[in-house]
C-alpha cells in the first residue's frame, strides 16, 4: 500500500501533463473553425432581425405603437439590443399568432394583454397604481 | 390522480406501438358505443388536399418492400423499408438495437432520425398534410407516425405512406402485418394529426424533397454533418447549392466537411466560392485563414484572418483568436 501511495502523486501530475498536452493543440485547431451550426443559427437570427424590423417599419404597427406610448425609434433599438436567440424567439411567437386578416387584430391583443400584465404586475409591486382596485403589498 | 395517469400515458406516448390490439380494441369499443350515444358527432368525411398540377390522381409505390413487423416493432420495420427503398440493402433485425427501445416496447423520433443518418441516408422531416402527396408522386415513400387511439389515450403507430388514390379517397400504407393497407382519407388524417403530421422522408443525400425548403433541407444535412457522415453531407450541401445557389450556410457547410475529412483544397475552394458570392461574411474568411494556415500558406491566411477581423461581428473574438494563432506560427 505504501509503495502506491508514494506514486499516486507523482504519476498522477505526470498523467495530467500528458493528457494536457495531448488535448491542447487538438483544441486550438478545433477551435478555429466557424461550425456550420454556428453559421445556420446566425443566418436565422438575422433573418429574424430583418422580419422584426419590416413588421416595425409598417404604418399600422407604427401607429399601434405610439397609440401605446412607445417610440417606434425606441423599439426598434430596442430590437437591435436583443440577441440571436431572443429575436429568434420573438419572431416564432408572432408567427404562432393567428394567421390570416386577423392577424394584426391577433398582435394587437396580445401587446395589449402583455401591457395589462405588466401594469398589474407592476400596481402589485407598489411602482405604479394605474387600477384602483388592485392594492399594493407594500 | 387520474390526470397524473393521463400525462403519464402522454409522456410514455411517444414511444408505444403495438401489434395485438386486444386490450386496445375492447376500451376503444366502449368509447366508439360511447360517443354513439353522444349523436355521432365528429364523424364528418374529410377531403384530400389539393395535389400539384402535375401529380396523377393516384399514385402508387409498388417497388417499396414490405416487411412485416414483430411484436412492438413497427420502429424498425418502417425505417427498414424506407432505407431499402432508398437503396441500401437492410432487414428490421438489423435496425433493432439502433432503434428499439425495448424499456419503453416503441421507437422514438430521433432514434428513427438517427439510425438514417448514421446509415448515411438524409433525414428529411415532414410536419404538415400538404406535403405528403406530391412527394409521394414524386417517388418518395414516407415514413408516418399515427395515433391509432385517441389522444389521451394514444396507440403509437409507425407505417409507410406508398401511395393514395384520389378518385377512391384512399391512403396506401405499409403497416404493421399489413402489406398494402387501404386507409380511407378522413381515417388517415385524423390519426396521423395526432402526431402533428410527423413524417420523415428517407433520401440519398444527392436527392431533393419534391416539396423542399431551403432550412429544413439544410438542417437535414447538417444532421448527416454532425453524423460524422461527411461523404455524405459533402453530397447534400451540394445538392443543396445546384437549388439553392446563394445558400450561405450551404456553401459554409460544404467547406467545414471537406476540412472535416482532411481534404483541404476542396475546402479552400468552397470557402472561396463563398467570399465571392457573400464578401462580407467574416466566418468564411475565418475558416479560409484556417484551412491555408494548414496548408503552410502561412501569409496567405494572414491576410483572410486579418479581414475577418475587420469585418467584425457576433464573432469576432474567434477571428481574433484565428489571427493570434496564425501570427504565432509567423514569428516561429
Amino acid at each position: 500500500m505504501k509503495v502506491i501511495r508514494r506514486w499516486v502523486k507523482p504519476t498522477s501530475i505526470a498523467l495530467t501533463i500528458l493528457m494536457l498536452l495531448i488535448s491542447v493543440p487538438f483544441q486550438s485547431v478545433l477551435a478555429a473553425m466557424i461550425g456550420t451550426e454556428t453559421v445556420m443559427d446566425s443566418a436565422r437570427g438575422q433573418e429574424a432581425r430583418a422580419y422584426l424590423q419590416q413588421l416595425l417599419a409598417r404604418e399600422d404597427v407604427q401607429a399601434a405603437l405610439i397609440a401605446h406610448g412607445i417610440d417606434p425609434m425606441e423599439a426598434k433599438s430596442r430590437i437591435d439590443a436583443l440577441s440571436d436567440d431572443e429575436v429568434i424567439r420573438i419572431a416564432d411567437q408572432i408567427d404562432q399568432l393567428p394567421s390570416g386578416g386577423t392577424s394584426f387584430l391577433g398582435f394587437l391583443l396580445v401587446v395589449t394583454l402583455v401591457l395589462f400584465l405588466v401594469l398589474v404586475i407592476l400596481d402589485l409591486t407598489g411602482v405604479t397604481d394605474v387600477f384602483p382596485f388592485i392594492k399594493s403589498q407594500r | 390522480m387520474f390526470l397524473h395517469l393521463l400525462t403519464h400515458l402522454r409522456n410514455d406516448s411517444m414511444a408505444i406501438c403495438r401489434v395485438y390490439f386486444h386490450m386496445h380494441g375492447i376500451l376503444l369499443l366502449i368509447v366508439f358505443f360511447v360517443s354513439l350515444l353522444g349523436g355521432c358527432a365528429g364523424f364528418r368525411q374529410l377531403e384530400m388536399p389539393p395535389l400539384p398540377e402535375n401529380a396523377p390522381p393516384s399514385h402508387e409505390l409498388a417497388a417499396v418492400p414490405f416487411f412485416p413487423q414483430e411484436a412492438y416493432q413497427c420502429g424498425p420495420a418502417a425505417l427498414a423499408m424506407a432505407l431499402s427503398s432508398s437503396g441500401l440493402p437492410v432487414i428490421p433485425g438489423d435496425l433493432v438495437d439502433e432503434v428499439y427501445t425495448p424499456s419503453r416496447k416503441g421507437s422514438l423520433q430521433m432514434a428513427m432520425i438517427g439510425a438514417t443518418r448514421r446509415h448515411g441516408r438524409l433525414a428529411y422531416e415532414i410536419t404538415d398534410l400538404d406535403s405528403i402527396f406530391p412527394e409521394i408522386a414524386a417517388g418518395h415513400p414516407v415514413v408516418i407516425l399515427q395515433n391509432l387511439g385517441l389522444s389521451w389515450y394514444p396507440v403509437w403507430h409507425y407505417a409507410v405512406a406508398v401511395g393514395y388514390d384520389a378518385t377512391m379517397g384512399n391512403v396506401i400504407l405499409r403497416s404493421g402485418v399489413t402489406p398494402r393497407k387501404l386507409m380511407p382519407f378522413g381515417v388517415f388524417e385524423k390519426t396521423w394529426a395526432r402526431s402533428n403530421y410527423w413524417g420523415l422522408l428517407v433520401l440519398q443525400p444527392t436527392q431533393l424533397p419534391a416539396t423542399a425548403k431551403e432550412k429544413t433541407y439544410l438542417a437535414a444535412v447538417l444532421g448527416l454533418e454532425k453524423a460524422r457522415q461527411f461523404q455524405a453531407s459533402i453530397s447534400g450541401y451540394t445538392t443543396a447549392i445546384t437549388r439553392w445557389p446563394q445558400s450561405f450556410p450551404a456553401r459554409m457547410g460544404l467547406g467545414n466537411s471537406y476540412y472535416a475529412i482532411g481534404d483541404l483544397k476542396s475546402s479552400e475552394r468552397a470557402f472561396r466560392e463563398t467570399i465571392r458570392l457573400h464578401p462580407n461574411a467574416g466566418s468564411a474568411y475565418n475558416n479560409l485563414a484556417q484551412v491555408l494556415l494548414e496548408q503552410g500558406r502561412y501569409h496567405e491566411a494572414l491576410g483572410a484572418a486579418r479581414k475577418a477581423v475587420s469585418l467584425g461581428g457576433p464573432l469576432e473574438a474567434r477571428y481574433e483568436e484565428t489571427l493570434r494563432e496564425i501570427k504565432s506560427h509567423i514569428i516561429r
